[in-house]
Order: C-alpha cells, then sequence, then structure tokens
C-alpha cells in the first residue's frame, strides 16, 4: 500500500545563479531563501502534490549549475521524467547557454523525457530576453515554455502542477498498451513520455507548446 | 485521511481469536474500539512504542515482537509494512521520536531474521529507508544511512533481482555533497552518504545480476562523490582504522571499489575520475592526482595495474590541445604510478607504453617550432616517466626498451631541426633508461644492434647529440661509480677510483667491441675543440680504462691514446687549442692508464712528459684550453714532447709484457680520407673503424662496409684502399699466428665475424626475439606516420641486409 499513485522525478539545470533551488525552494517549503548559496553537487527534495484527485509523489533533484560539478550533475538526467531548464531572464548570458545544457541534455537525458523551459526572475525589471524570445526558443526546441519568479511565488506551483499533470497523461496514455509493454519499460518507469501532443490544449497554463513535428 | 483508513484496514480474522482486551497503548491510534479487533502482529507492533516518546523502545515488547516474527516468519512482511505505514504517519506529524523507535524495531528484526525469511522484510525495510531519505531532516538521513549499512552488511542468498538502488546512489551520492551550514551536521551528512555508498558498493558488487553498479549511471555518481570529499583532505595516506572524517572514509571506499573492479569495470571508474579531475582543474597542480592515482594503483588487482596506465596516457592523447602545463602535470602523474604498474606489464604492453610515451614526446617535438620552457618541462616530464617506467624493469628488459628506443631515433641524414630535436630528446630518453641500467657485463649492456647505431651518433655532427651519446656510454660503461670522478681531465691521481680487475668477459668484449669505440671516440673528438664534448669523449675513453684495461687489453689503449696524440700532430684542420686540448686528453688517458693496469713504467714515463711539458708547454696538459677565452698563439710542434710509441713498447717490454700490438699496430685515425666534409656526415662514416687486425672485429662486417671499405675486410685490394689499411691487411695474419694464447678467443671472434649480422645479433641477444614481431608491428605503425624522403630510402638499400629480416621498415624515417 503506497501513500502515493504516481512517482515523477523532476531534474532541475540551468546556469549557476538562475535560481533553480529558490523554485524548489519555494515551491516544496513555500518560502523565498534569503541569500541562497550555491548548490554543491546535487540537491535532493520530495513533494507529494495531488493532482486530479491523485496523490503523485516528486522526487525533485536541483544540480548545481556550476561547471565543476556537470559530470556529477549529468549522470542525474538519465533517470529524470522531467527536465526543467531554466535561465535567468536578467542576464542574456544565461540564456545564451541554452543551446549547451539542450546539447547535454540530448546526450545524458532520456529522448523521450519532458523539458521545460523556465525563464525565473520576472520580478526584475530589468530584464534582458523578451518573454517572445523564450517562447520562440522553447517551440524550435520542442519544450514547454513558462516564466516564474521563485522571489514573488509566480507560476512557481503552476509549473511543477503542470509538470505533474503532464506526465500523469503520458503514464495514463500508455497504460492501455501497457499490459505488454510493461517488461520493457525502462528504468525510469515509465517507458514512453514522448507523445505530449494530445495534452497540450488540456495544460492551457503552459504559455507555448510546440509542435512535437520532431 | 490517513486515521480513517486505519480504521478500514481489512482485518485479519485468524489473529482475532486471541485478542480480547489488548488496549492500544499507541497514543497516535486513532479509536480503543478497534485495538480488540486488530491482528496479533499489530498489536505486538503498538506495543514496542512507549506511551512517551521519549522512553525509547520498549525493549520487552520488542523481544516479543522479534520471537513471535521468529516463530511466524510469514507474517514478516505484514509486520514490515505495519511498521512502515506507521513511520510514514509519524514522518508526516513530525514524530521524529517515533520514527526512530520504528527504525531502531525493524533494524532488530532485520538482525534476527534468517536469510531465508529475509527477503520477505527487506522490502519494506528498504521502503522505510527511502522515506526516511527522503526526508528533509538531516537527522533521519543520517538514521537511515545507518540502518542501510546494516543491512548492506547481511549477506543474502537469494538476491533480490528486481530489487533496484538508483535511489539509494542518487541520495547518498548528495548526501556526499552536503552543504549545511554547521560544518558539523554537514559531516555527519557526508560521513552518512559516503557509508551508504560504501553499503551500494557491498551490497551489489558480488552480485552482477542485481543492479549492476558498475553502469555507467552508477559510476559517474559513486567516483565523483567519493573524489569530492577526498580532495577536501589530507593528501598525506592515511590508514586509520576507524576512518572519522569524510575524506578519510572516501578514500577507504574507493579503495574497496577499485580493489573490486574486475578488468571489464576498471574503465567504468576511471573514465569518471578522469573527468572528475578534469572539471575541478585537479591537474595543476597535480598533488591530489597523483594522490588519487596512487591509491588506484595501490589498490587495484595488480595484473590490471597496466589498464591504469594505458587510460592515463589516453587521457594525455585527449589532452593534446591543452596547456603544456596540463600535459606536464599529466605526465608527472604518469610517471609516478608507472613504477607500480612496471611490475605487472612485460613485454608488448610494457613496449606498448614506451612507444606511447614516444609518439607524445614526438608529438611535443613536432607540433613546436620553438621550445618553450613549459613545453620542454612536459618532454623531461615524459622523459623522467619512461625512466621510472624502465627502472622498474629486469635489467634484461631494460635493454630492450633502450634497444626499441634507439630504432626510433631518426636518422642522421635528417637535416631538420625538429628531428635533431627529437633525436636529442629521444636520446636523452634513452640516457634516464641507461642510467637506470646496472651494467654487470658490457656484453649485454651493448647487444650489437644496440651499439652500432650509437657509435653512428657518436659522430653526429651535432654537439649536444654527441654529448648525449657519450652520457649513455657512461652510464653503461661506468660499474664502479667512477663518471663523476673522471669528469676532471687531469693528470694528477684520482684518489677516489674505485677499481676492479678486468673480468674474462670484459675483456673479451673490449677485444670484439673495444675498437669499434674507440674509434668512434677518436672521431668524435676531432669534430669540435669545445671543452665539453671533448670533456665528454675523455670521460668515456677514462672510464673505459677504468673498466677494461689490464695486462691483456692494455695494447689496445696504447694504440687508441697515440691516435689521439696522433690526430693532433697530423690533422691539418685541427686549430692549435683543439690539437693542445688532444695532447692534453693523450697524456691524461696515458697517466690513467699506467695507474689502472699498475705498470709503473708507464707511470714514470707518463710523468717525465708531464714535467717537460710543465716547463716547455704546459697548454700540452690539463686543464683544456677554452679557444673563446683564449687568444694566444701556442707552438703546437713539440715533437720532443710527445707520447712516443717506441718507449712505450719499451715500457711493456721492461714490465715482462707482449709488446707485439703496439710495435705492430698503428694508432688509431679517422677512418676517412680526412675529408671533413665526409668525416662529419653520418651516412658515409662507416662505423667500422679502417684498421682491421686480429683484435679489431667488426660487427659490421657485412652490415654497413660496403661503401666505406668493403676491401680491407676482403682482404681484396679496393681501389679506395690507401696505404696504412695495406699494411695492416698485411699485417694481420702474422699477428694472429703470434698469438696463440688469444686462440680460443679467436674462435669467439671467428664467429662473430663470419656469422652475418642476423645471426649475431640472435646470438648475442638470445631474449630479444621474444619481442622482435612485437617490434616489427611498432615499427610499422611508427614508419607509416612518418614521411618517407628519397634519401633515407636510399640508405635503407645500402642498409638492409641487416635488418630485412628484423627491423624491415626501420629505416624508413
Ligand atoms: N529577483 C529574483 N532573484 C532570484 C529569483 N530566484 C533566485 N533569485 C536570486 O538568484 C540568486 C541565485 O539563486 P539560486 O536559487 O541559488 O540559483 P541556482 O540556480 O540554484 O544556482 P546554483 O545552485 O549555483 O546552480 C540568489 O541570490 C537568489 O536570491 C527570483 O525569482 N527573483
Ligand atoms: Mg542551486
Amino acid at each position: 500500500m503506497e501513500d502515493y499513485k504516481f512517482l515523477f522525478k523532476v531534474v532541475l539545470v540551468g546556469n549557476a545563479g538562475v535560481g533553480k533551488t529558490c523554485l524548489v525552494r519555494r515551491f516544496t517549503q513555500g518560502l523565498f531563501p534569503p541569500g541562497q548559496g550555491a548548490t554543491i553537487g546535487v540537491d535532493f527534495m520530495i513533494k507529494t502534490v495531488e493532482v486530479e484527485g491523485e496523490k503523485i509523489k516528486l522526487q525533485i533533484w536541483d544540480t548545481a549549475g556550476q561547471e565543476r560539478f556537470r559530470s556529477i550533475t549529468q549522470s542525474y538526467y538519465r533517470s529524470a521524467h522531467a527536465l526543467i531548464l531554466v535561465y535567468d531572464i536578467s542576464c542574456q548570458p544565461t540564456f545564451d547557454c541554452l543551446p549547451d545544457w539542450l546539447r547535454e541534455i540530448q546526450e545524458y537525458a532520456n529522448s523521450k523525457v519532458l523539458k521545460i523551459l523556465v525563464g525565473n526572475k520576472t520580478d526584475r525589471d530589468d530584464r534582458e530576453i523578451p518573454t517572445q524570445i523564450g517562447e520562440e526558443f522553447a517551440k524550435q526546441h520542442d519544450m514547454y515554455f513558462l516564466e516564474t519568479s521563485a522571489k514573488e511565488a509566480e507560476n512557481v506551483e503552476r509549473l511543477f502542477y503542470e509538470i505533474a499533470a503532464e506526465l500523469i497523461e503520458q503514464a495514463r496514455s500508455k497504460e492501455p498498451i501497457s499490459q505488454h509493454s510493461r517488461s520493457t519499460a525502462d528504468s525510469i518507469g515509465l517507458s514512453s513520455l514522448g507523445s505530449k501532443a494530445n495534452y497540450l490544449s488540456q495544460s492551457g497554463c503552459c504559455s507555448s507548446l510546440s509542435s512535437h513535428s520532431t | 485521511m490517513s486515521m480513517i483508513k486505519c480504521c478500514f484496514e481489512p482485518v485479519e480474522l485468524p489473529e482475532f481469536v486471541e485478542t480480547v482486551v489488548q488496549k492500544c497503548t499507541d497514543p497516535g491510534c486513532c479509536c480503543g474500539c478497534c485495538s480488540a479487533l486488530r491482528p496479533r502482529y499489530k498489536r505486538l507492533v503498538d506495543n514496542i512504542f512507549p506511551v512517551n516518546p521519549e522512553d525509547g523502545l520498549v525493549k520487552s515488547n520488542m523481544e516479543k515482537l522479534t520471537f513471535y516474527s521468529l516463530s511466524s516468519p510469514e507474517k514478516l512482511d505484514r509486520i514490515g509494512e505495519y511498521l512502515y505505514q506507521k513511520a510514514t504517519k509519524d514522518i508526516n506529524r513530525k514524530r521524529y521520536k517515533l520514527v526512530e523507535i520504528a527504525m531502531e524495531a525493524m533494524d532488530l528484526l532485520l538482525m534476527a531474521c534468517h536469510a531465508q525469511t529475509l527477503n520477505l522484510f527487506v522490502e519494506s525495510f528498504l521502503r522505510m529507508v527511502q522515506k526516511l531519505l527522503e526526508d528533509s531532516n538531516p537527522n533521519l538521513q543520517i538514521m537511515a544511512t545507518n540502518s542501510f549499512v546494516k543491512f548492506a552488511n547481511i549477506e543474502e542468498d537469494t538476491p533480490s533481482y528486481h530489487r533496484r538502488y538508483d535511489f539509494f546512489i542518487s541520495k547518498f551520492s548528495s548526501m556526499c555533497h552536503g552543504n549545511n551550514e554547521n560544518i558539523e551536521l554537514r559531516d555527519s551528512i557526508r560521513l552518512a552518504g559516503i557509508k551508504g555508498l560504501q553499503g551500494v558498493i557491498r551490497k551489489t558488487v558480488s552480485d552482477d545480476l542485481v543492479e549492476n553498479i558498475w553502469d555507467r549511471q552508477h559510476m559517474e555518481k559513486i567516483v565523483p562523490s567519493l573524489l569530492f570529499n577526498m580532495q577536501n583532505g589530507p593528501l598525506t595516506a592515511t590508514e586509520d582504522a576507524t576512518p572519522t572524517s569524510p575524506p578519510v572514509l572516501a578514500e577507504a571506499v574507493l579503495r574497496e571499489l577499485v580493489s573490486r573492479a574486475s578488468f571489464g569495470h576498471i574503465r567504468s571508474v576511471l573514465k569518471p575520475l578522469l573527468t572528475h579531475l578534469d572539471r575541478h582543474e585537479l591537474w595543476v597542480p597535480n598533488q591530489f592526482a597523483i594522490h588519487t592515482f596512487r591509491i588506484v594503483m595501490i589498490s587495484i588487482q595488480p595484473q590490471y595495474s597496466y589498464t591504469v596506465v594505458e587510460t592515463l596516457m589516453q587521457h594525455l592523447d585527449s589532452n593534446i590541445k591543452s596547456s603544456p602545463h596540463t600535459r606536464t602535470s599529466l605526465a608527472v602523474v604518469l610517471s609516478k604510478i608507472i613504477a607500480i604498474a612496471a611490475g605487472e606489464s612485460v613485454g608488448p604492453s610494457a613496449l606498448d607504453i614506451i612507444n606511447n610515451l614516444l609518439t607524445h614526446l614526438r608529438t611535443s617535438v613536432s607540433s613546436m617550432k620553438e621550445v618553450s620552457p613549459e613545453e620542454s618541462q612536459y618532454q623531461e616530464a615524459l622523459i623522467n616517466a619512461l625512466g621510472e617506467f624502465a627502472n622498474h624493469h629486469p635489467d634484461y628488459q631494460k635493454i630492450e626498451i633502450m634497444l626499441f628506443i634507439m630504432n626510433t631515433v631518426p636518422d642522421l641524414s635528417k637535416k631538420g631541426k625538429g628531428d635533431q630535436m627529437l633525436q636529442n630528446i629521444l636520446l636523452k630518453s634513452l640516457l634516464k633508461v641507461g642510467t637506470q641500467y646496472r651494467t654487470a657485463s658490457f656484453e649485454k649492456a651493448f647487444p650489437a644492434s644496440f651499439l652500432q647505431p650509437l657509435l653512428k651518433m657518436a659522430r653526429a655532427p651535432h654537439v649536444p647529440t654527441r654529448i648525449i651519446v657519450m652520457q649513455i656510454f657512461q652510464a653503461l660503461l661506468d660499474r664502479h661509480q667512477n663518471q663523476g670522478i673522471l669528469s676532471n681531465v687531469t693528470v694528477k691521481n684520482y684518489p677516489t677510483l674505485s677499481l676492479e680487475s678486468a673480468s674474462r668477459s670484459d675483456i673479451i668484449f673490449t677485444h670484439k667491441y673495444g675498437a669499434n669505440i674507440m674509434q668512434a671516440l677518436i672521431e668524435g673528438m676531432a669534430l669540435s675543440d669545445r671543452i665539453d664534448p671533448l670533456a665528454s669523449s675523455y670521460n668515456t675513453a677514462a672510464l673505459m680504462i677504468v673498466e677494461m684495461a689490464c695486462s691483456e687489453t692494455v695494447q689496445e689503449f696504447i694504440l687508441f691514446i697515440l691516435g689521439i696524440q696522433e690526430l693532433a700532430t697530423t690533422s691539418n684542420d685541427l686549430g692549435s687549442y683543439h690539437k693542445c686540448n688532444l695532447h692534453s686528453i693523450a697524456i691524461s688517458l696515458l697517466m690513467l692508464l699506467g695507474r689502472v693496469t699498475g705498470i709503473n713504467n708507464i707511470i714514470e714515463y707518463a710523468q717525465k712528459i708531464i714535467d717537460a711539458r710543465k716547463e716547455e708547454a704546459p697548454y700540452f696538459l690539463p686543464p683544456m684550453l677554452d679557444s673563446k677565452k683564449t687568444t694566444q698563439k701556442y707552438s703546437t710542434n713539440l715533437p720532443h714532447l710527445m707520447i712516443d710509441k717506441v718507449t712505450l713498447t719499451e715500457c711493456l717490454q721492461n714490465a715482462g709484457m707482449d709488446s707485439g700490438r703496439v710495435q705492430t699496430g698503428n694508432p688509431y685515425s679517422l677512418s676517412q680520407t680526412d675529408n671533413p666534409a665526409h668525416r662529419t656526415s653520418w651516412v658515409e662514416v662507416s662505423s667500422m673503424p679502417s684498421r682491421p687486425s686480429a683484435t679489431d672485429l667488426s660487427i659490421y662486417t657485412d652490415a654497413d662496409s660496403v661503401n666505406s671499405s668493403p676491401g680491407v675486410l676482403k682482404k681484396t685490394l679496393a681501389p679506395e684502399l690507401n696505404f696504412d689499411a695495406m699494411k695492416r691487411a698485411l699485417a694481420e695474419p702474422t699477428e694472429s699466428a703470434k698469438k696463440e694464447a688469444r686462440e680460443k678467443q679467436m674462435q669467439i671472434v671467428r664467429t662473430f665475424r663470419e656469422s652475418n649480422f642476423d645471426d649475431l645479433v640472435r646470438r648475442t641477444e638470445p631474449k630479444h626475439e621474444l619481442i622482435q614481431n612485437r617490434l616489427n608491428e611498432l615499427f610499422n605503425s611508427l614508419a607509416s606516420e612518418r614521411q618517407i624522403t628519397q634519401t633515407e630510402t636510399k640508405n635503407t638499400t645500402t642498409q638492409k641486409p641487416v635488418y630485412e629480416n628484423n627491423f624491415p621498415e626501420l629505416f624508413y624515417y
């Protein structure tokens, strides 16, 4: 007897200082930590949410953005059901690095992993990346898109709930066929996370969705 | 919600009968009403919890629960599940004390379980551990880890294939990076993380069917986590019995991990290890890298240590574009661990390593037009690695290594600066190896195939090259640590010289090859008037005298000394300082020869000359003159101050010794007509002395005498044969007839003369063949890397007979 219906692993990546840890702490503890220090290695948090009456356990792995930890953080991508790629809307270089991050994800993560692009720190008035630019980038690269502020608690809950909802849909959508494919399900528990197209309209909250043509 | 749930749990009827008025002691329990209906195992579990959580586990009730579990093992899974459910509730309510009690109870049950029933319980046990690990409370995490470690130390006889450790590895690795601002707590968390990883390793490593710990996704977490902790620790080896700090424990776990790695798994450990060192920039400075690799080398199963070296070399390959600092650091690490691998890598793998090092040297040389100090440090580090490596091989293999290196030294016809540099670098590596070699017998130290190219290079036009070659000779000749003492050219006594009379085999060697070496020395001395190379030649000659001179060989040395003098007196191309220096060398060597052989007549005669020169021409005595510092004009035509061959013959006769060889033989001279262009060209100059005699048995007979003086050896008068050579050719038969005492040696000698070179090489170096195929293979690959030029190909054809069997491609570069 479990105390949850689904367990999903969510991994946050992105340059150092973009606010990954703040997002997680806002979500799991409901606070914006003052003077949050850089993450060392990988941090772990758990949060159980209820979506559509189902208890969902989210295992959240918050990786360090610093280069030197790259080798260990990459090893956490593989088992992720969802990858949250974060940049700082007030810091162009964190946006410019996105292609590098995508390459890493491509190399180390499951190819069907759910990818969400997050532009954090919307509360700041020195924005460098317009929403539309972020949105377009997400569309191009087959990612969901959302802008957040960990500080103002904006879109943070929504981010994680949407991920949970999307992952549930995906999990359910493959249930009918799971009778014969279960045995081949890989270590991430859900063998196929690829076909998101059907759920785009349902998860209307995510402000931008790609066409999944690729 | 959970409270309600508890009430609606299906009741297990069989238990029902026994229960009558048992009250629920758990204050958290929802309602007394259902307790009467509770199955017995639940009541037993409930009873282990005290009314006041601070009182801790109710021991007596725990005993009851344990007893019950042992007598009804089929209930274990339900007991486990129930404890888990209770703990989950308590965690949610943050009643940590009760959680602790539940965990403790599970630990105790786990310990009490018999192996065959364990599986029933383990699943809920592990879920409990995971549950605690998931909580943000560090104390729960630490507690859970301790429980996990207990579990890990239990031997299960039936592995559970479906059990997964993903989460544990991920979480423990995360804990290894614990970053709590409270340092003490931080260290406890890190320690727990490391212990947890150790537990997973112990649990899974022996059984490939369970989670494969060696998988990349796991190793890429475990290895960096251990290193991250180690890099903050002391770099001195710590052999703590009970590791108490994260760095110390992490090191111990790394040792354990590495020691369990089988061949196929070594790279799984090494790859993340190298990546970590890269990412955390731990190559420069490299203390930590050295420390880590030492640990790996010491812990690894010895037969695999070679793989570590190989992997490190590959890493060096991939760092080819990195700064010289990084490469130097890498090479230094290599040199520090290579020795450990040396004992285990024999034959082909040893040559692979050497070949790889040489390739790096070659790359370094060719990539640079001008060598920066950093780059030469790198080269130095590579050479040291090579030396270290060779140092830990038995001597016969050192010879093979030297031979191998020698064969990669580019041919002399190369004019390019790069090749000259490469040549020197390779010779330096050769010297490094040579220095490590402890010569016992010269025969073994100088196999023909090694000596020949060495002698060629002893005549190299480039001064530094000649000096290195001399140093190689010195390293291999010097069996009694006299090299330093004899580096000083003097006619005075060397008081600290250590002497041992020449052995039979030394004498044979001297007869066989001594003349060849001395010939090369003379030709080398003719090339430059600079003090350094001359002193270096002197040093070599002096060592030969110290090691080889005795009544049987003294005459050969006398002819050699007279040859040096003759060079000074007869050569027209030499400057006056050069001549003076040659005279200094000749008289110094003569004095040394007298002392070493103990022939007082020679000492007295030499002393007489010295005294006379002191009066009249002190510039004919050491110290040698530096042409750059002196401008004075010296008269060099002073026949009465010369060493006189006839007087020396008398000296020998008066000492009751044989003097026939000195009487009839000619002093050594330059091998070709005195054409300086010829002399300085490596290709044209024969390695064979032009003065064959009974004792002068060139091993190069069929080798490269083709265009030098074939007639002499075949005793046919070739047109280019000069008068001296003719005289010698005629003198030869009488010479040998006279020396009946040498008959036995002659037999050996004849063997050498009549066999072709291949046979000789085979005969002199029987072990050589073992690696021959490998050499061929490597040379082939080397050769294809290098460009082939017309002139070189030409050389190949003339030398082909010698090498075609053994080193077909050898001379293509
Ligand atoms: N204004 C504003 N500042 C934020 C926000 N989120 C994070 N920050 C600040 O950004 C800085 C970095 O935040 P972190 O959460 O530590 O960043 P991180 O991505 O976890 O960084 P690493 O752990 O080094 O990879 C901190 O000073 C935060 O206070 C936000 O939404 N708005
Ligand atoms: Mg962080």
